[in-house]
């Protein structure tokens, strides 16, 4: 049986790979709070959701969230399961936003939608699953903080990045 | 930017300005403690008038003070003095207990802040 690998498969995977390298590189960074990351490789969702569409946006954001817990070693575990709703939750607000902005929304205003979602999405997800306790939600406000500084500079990045994707 | 990046921005700061307040709003304030001692009923105390309250604990009698709305354990015969230490009570859901002489005090309001603490 043989697969056919077309374009669009190719460029999911690189884009992937710059995605994961993101990824690792910020696994070096120590955080100075247990939930605080820059959440780099939303740059390249971000990037290629403008640039190609939700749907390869969505198959990068998955197979980082997979790969990356393989890399990092947390496959299955607590972590994984929050990277994974949170990846899912963005990718349900960014689908949302492209259906119902059409156009007018600008990599920066997707980045700080798919951070916001994500943190949120992660938030919920540890509520439901590990931490059943209301004084969760009293975290919330700061890490939304972080998202929105977060997903402001990385949509500029994203921006930059665009610019010169589409240029060539 | 474009103006709907604008707006999210907007609605984004507005959001996260709702979840501080809605979060970090002052603990409201106490309205009466819960006073258990060992082998005994709860007994309920009304924060609203300045007072002393001796407790009969397992070791001995116990001070408890009540003042501005707050109380306090002012005398203890427990060896340790952790009760004391504890200092006023005044927000909801705060507790301190004297467990050597088995007194335990819990302020309490419209609702508890914390369901349970552990030292």
């Amino acid at each position: 049986m043989e697969f056919e690998v077309t374009r669009e498969d190719i460029r999911i995977a690189w884009l992937t790979a710059l995605a994961l390298g993101m990824y690792v590189l910020e696994m070096a960074f120590p955080s100075p709070l247990p939930g605080f990351k820059p959440g780099l490789a939303n740059i390249v969702t971000v990037a290629a959701l403008v640039c190609f569409g939700w749907a390869t946006a969505a198959w990068i954001a998955l197979l980082r969230v997979l790969a990356g817990s393989l890399l990092a070693g947390t496959f299955l575990s607590p972590g994984f399961a929050l990277s994974l709703s949170g990846a899912l939750a963005s990718l349900m607000v960014l689908g949302l936003a492209v259906s119902v902005s059409r156009k007018a929304l600008s990599e920066v205003g997707y980045s700080l939608l798919a951070a916001l979602a994500h943190m949120g999405g992660q938030i919920g997800a540890a509520y439901c699953l590990f931490i059943p306790h209301a004084g969760l939600f009293k975290l919330l406000p700061v890490l939304m903080s972080a998202a929105l500084v977060f997903g402001l500079l990385n949509g500029i990045i994203a921006r930059s990045m665009t610019q010169v994707l589409l240029a060539k | 930017m474009t103006t709907a990046d604008k707006t999210v921005l907007i609605l984004a700061l507005a959001l996260i300005a709702a979840l501080y307040a809605h979060s970090w709003a002052p603990a409201p304030a106490a309205e009466s403690a819960r006073v258990s001692s060992a082998g005994k009923p709860d007994l309920w105390l009304a924060l609203g008038a300045d007072r002393e309250v001796v407790i009969e604990g397992v070791l001995g009698p116990t001070d408890l003070e009540i003042r501005d709305g707050r109380i306090r354990f002012r005398r203890a015969p427990c060896l340790g003095k952790h009760c004391i230490h504890s200092g006023w009570l005044a927000s909801d859901g705060d507790f301190a207990a004297c467990l050597p002489n088995a007194v335990a005090v819990q302020v309490v309001g419209k609702g508890t802040g914390f369901d349970a603490i552990t030292f």
